[in-house]
């Protein structure tokens, strides 16, 4: 059992304090409920290019990392779809070094055009070295833009297209901040060796005086059904031939997550999982395989990804694939073969759970979902799933209409 | 509400010491040394086992890491499908691997499977088979996965860099050729684990919930024999660097956005006694965020994503190595700040405050490399690697505890001329 002591700030902060007394180290995760799926459309990558901004200095702050390597403190941050997740970690000591630190970056930020020229510019090499100068790079930003026609993850979180960080000025950037980072829109986690009520103090002295914002009106707009199977072929100096498959699936709060995710376990989590097992080693079809779930806030996606053997065709490779994909359709899995998946998950949460960082991390994001005390619930709800259930929303979700086929070709074979 | 000073910082608390997470050591029947550590309150179990038994010490290409690789792939009782499902059952993880140095089998499991996964990691360990079926899968994969690599700037740049350094004959300099993947054999990796996979070349670490019982089933699945009878010591291989004359190793890549580039030279490793300083000298250039060439190459120019230097302990040599993606445009740009920043560090003294801070971080970091028992066990084997014990860490907090400006300065002229340091490029820069 992970206990926790939850409050809110009279200001809309959601704080959750897990005493842990095994470790010297404080944990502080402030989770930002936004993502680039609140960008404007012509003005993409927004929710990124900040995450960069937040570290150029704040209103009483001119540096934020210098203060806090000075109290032996270390930090990064993501941007998903879904959320922006800054985190830090430092000796319980100087734990009101961080209270400091994010508290005043989110009173206010202090950036001037050179600061925002320079972050544009390592936002675009960024974008080379991960988007463009790396084999594959824009896959998934190509299946995005298949499978989604209405909700904003048709883009990825470096944006649709880097012109819109090029142009970005310094109003959209203030603005884009007094729209979403406020204490209303955040979820606070700080994991140690603690007092919860001594830490609920600190939160109110330092964050307390941040009034309430006006937030984003946060209507996103859903993704109807997917009525027909959609495909695209590329052709790139990369090589070897890559077949990519993007499903349509529920939401993370929806009861047929858990199925989901087992049933993307059952594919491919392990050496032991399906496809590696029948296509990369038994047939050879792939010299690689992998199947995941997206694991998004709104309606998400089952993604297979397999990179084909040698003087395999792209046909004979789908084909083979597909053959999988109707068995887990046709005849419910075995209880072994789903307990199997079910051990596992369990497993590796247990495994995760050794790390102050990652019970910090995943509770603010379950508490965004709704509740922090998942992270003590999740495993009965993997328990439940039955057979029947996997075969049920195989059928749902591995369905060709359902479906965005990438095939991605090596311009030499 | 009392009112607070935004602009100071609120007082912070100097780290002066660290607890040093202790191994418990003793050796099981057969004589193998086992380092047990008690860390954490879930119910799991760490086993690494390490072996001496890396790439130095192959015959041909590829051969350690395919041995170690194949491990898992089949042994005389189990299939590779097998061994698969019964470890995914059980949710533990099994890799075997094989670096430069040495090979590792390392198990992650549940407390209550400890029994039934250890048996598997035994197993593997003394009876594999190396099918030959297997084998030709591993190998064709291995080869596409080789490609997908190689088609990177950046493994370009460290594979040549490598190679600079420490000769095309150095284990750690030779490159590996898409053609080696279509030489080894079946017998190949049977007469490398004969000969390399001993219990005398192996060193054992427990890490997580350990207790008598842990100990106990240790004994009974890896300490009762001798695994290999025949592999009398080996003598080991001695091979020496030969580092090349040009400052600069160059291989093209048309069309490269960004250009990979690697820096450094030979040094030393955790053995030598001014590796502790030189960690201190590497942090302040950039072995952190706040580091100069960060602030420098993307803090102030923009001109990549991020870039590091790293002091790289093997066991038997250790170098310097700088590391970024720039962008191909600014590229020289970037190679010149990045020395200049290296001239800044012989020529003048690290300011107070800079070094203080490095020393804090340095000594936050030492708190999480015991923080838990994935990080302790972590930590630990890069110890056991190096043949050394924890009193390497009492070392390392003397000395950032004490270093001063001086020593930095004087460890940065002894250690980083320019004219030492090689570099290799890959990509697109002119």
């Amino acid at each position: 059992m992970v206990e926790f002591k939850r409050y809110i700030l009279d200001n809309g902060l959601t704080l959750i304090v897990h005493p842990d007394p095994y470790t010297p180290i404080a944990t502080f995760n402030l989770l930002y409920n936004v993502g680039s799926k609140h960008e404007n459309p012509e003005r993409t990558g927004f929710a990124h290019l900040f995450e960069h901004l937040m570290f150029e200095g704040s209103v009483n702050i001119p540096s934020y990392d210098t203060p806090l390597q000075r109290a032996g403190g270390e930090n990064n941050a993501f941007t998903s779809n879904d959320i922006t997740n800054y985190y830090l970690t430092l000796p319980v000591e100087n734990l009101e070094t961080a209270f400091w630190l994010e508290s005043d970056r989110m009173l206010g930020l202090k950036l001037t055009e050179e600061k925002i020229r320079v972050q544009k510019n390592v936002v675009i090499e960024e974008y080379n070295q991960r988007y463009r100068n790396q084999p594959y790079g824009d896959a998934m930003m190509l299946l995005r833009s298949m499978a989604y026609k209405k909700h904003p993850y048709q883009w990825s979180t470096i944006g649709k297209d880097i012109s819109h960080i090029e142009q970005a000025t310094r109003e959209e950037v203030k603005e884009f901040f007094y729209h979403h980072y406020a204490p209303n829109n955040a979820f606070l986690t700080v994991v140690g060796d603690l007092d919860p009520e001594e830490v609920r103090q600190m939160a109110d002295r330092w964050f307390g005086i941040i009034p309430r914002r006006e937030l984003a009106e946060k209507s996103i707009p859903k993704e109807p059904p997917q009525q027909e199977p959609r495909t695209k072929s590329v052709t790139r100096d990369v090589p070897h031939n890559v077949l990519y498959k993007a499903y349509h699936m529920c939401d993370r709060n929806h009861p047929d997550f858990y199925a989901s995710d087992l049933l993307s376990d059952l594919l491919a989590n392990g050496n032991s999982a399906r496809l590696y097992q029948n296509l990369v080693k038994k047939k050879q079809v792939f010299s690689s395989i992998d199947a995941y779930i997206t694991g998004d806030v709104d309606e998400g996606l089952l993604m297979i990804t397999g990179t084909l053997a040698r003087r395999m065709g792209m046909e004979e490779a789908e084909k083979e694939l597909l053959e999988e994909l109707d068995r887990l359709k046709k005849a419910p899995v075995s209880e072994e073969e789903l307990q199997k998946v079910k051990n596992k998950v369990i497993a590796v949460k247990t495994y995760t759970r050794t790390s102050a960082l990652h019970k910090a991390m995943n509770m603010a994001y379950y508490e965004l979902l709704g509740d922090a005390g998942q992270i003590n619930t999740e495993d009965e709800k993997y328990q439940r799933v039955t057979p029947k259930d996997i075969q049920r929303v195989s059928r749902q979700i591995l369905d060709p209409s359902n479906c965005s086929t990438l095939y991605y070709s090596a311009k030499n074979q | 509400m009392e009112s607070i000073d935004r602009t100071q910082q609120p007082e912070i608390q100097t780290i002066q010491d660290i607890n040093i997470t202790r191994a418990h050591q003793f050796n099981l029947s057969n004589g193998l040394p086992v380092y047990s550590i008690e860390s954490g309150t879930e119910e799991i179990v760490k086993v690494d086992l390490l072996i001496r038994a890396g790439s130095w010490f192959q015959p041909k290409p590829l051969v350690a890491a395919a041995t170690g690789e194949m491990l898992t792939e089949g042994s005389i009782h189990y299939t590779s499908e097998e061994i698969a499902g019964q470890l995914d059952y059980y949710g533990a993880f099994l890799k075997s691997t094989a670096d430069k140095d040495i090979a590792t089998l390392s198990l992650l499991t549940l407390k209550k499977y400890l029994r039934e996964s250890l048996a598997i990691l035994a197993d593997v360990l003394k009876n594999p088979s190396f099918p030959e079926k297997e084998l030709s899968t591993y190998l064709s994969n291995k080869k596409q996965h080789f490609l997908l690599e190689h088609s990177r700037v950046n493994t370009l740049s460290r594979v040549k860099f490598n190679e600079a350094l420490f000769g095309s004959h150095h284990p750690y300099g030779k490159i590996t050729k898409e053609e080696d993947h279509d030489q080894i054999t079946a017998e190949d990796l049977r007469q490398f684990h004969r000969a390399f996979y001993t219990t005398g070349r192996s060193e054992l670490l427990l890490t997580g919930h350990i207790d008598e019982w842990v100990h106990q089933s240790v004994e009974e699945f890896l300490g009762e024999d001798d695994w290999q009878k025949e592999g009398a010591e080996k003598k080991t291989p001695d091979f020496r660097p030969f580092t090349t004359t040009d400052t600069e190793v160059f291989t093209p890549k048309e069309e490269a956005l960004q250009s990979a580039l690697r820096m450094g030279k030979i040094l030393f490793n955790k053995r030598h006694p001014d590796f502790p300083g030189m960690q201190v000298v590497n942090t302040i250039l950039g072995g952190y965020f706040g580091s100069r060439l960060m602030k420098k190459i993307r803090e102030e120019k923009g001109y990549t994503y991020g870039i590091y230097s790293m002091m790289v302990p093997m066991v038997n040599e250790g170098y310097l190595s700088i590391a970024s993606e720039v962008g191909s445009d600014v590229c020289r740009q970037a190679i010149e700040d990045i020395y200049q920043e290296i001239s800044k560090l012989r020529n003048e003294k690290v300011g107070q405050q800079e070094l203080s801070m490095v020393k804090n971080y340095m000594m936050g970091q030492l708190l999480r490399a015991f923080d838990g028992p994935l990080p302790t066990a972590s930590t630990w084997f890069s110890l056991l690697e190096m043949g050394l014990q924890d009193d390497y860490y009492k070392r390392m907090v003397y000395t950032i505890n004490n270093i001063t400006a001086g020593d930095v300065q004087e460890l940065a002229n002894k250690y980083l001329d320019e004219q030492t340091l090689i570099r290799s490029v890959a990509g697109k820069c002119q």
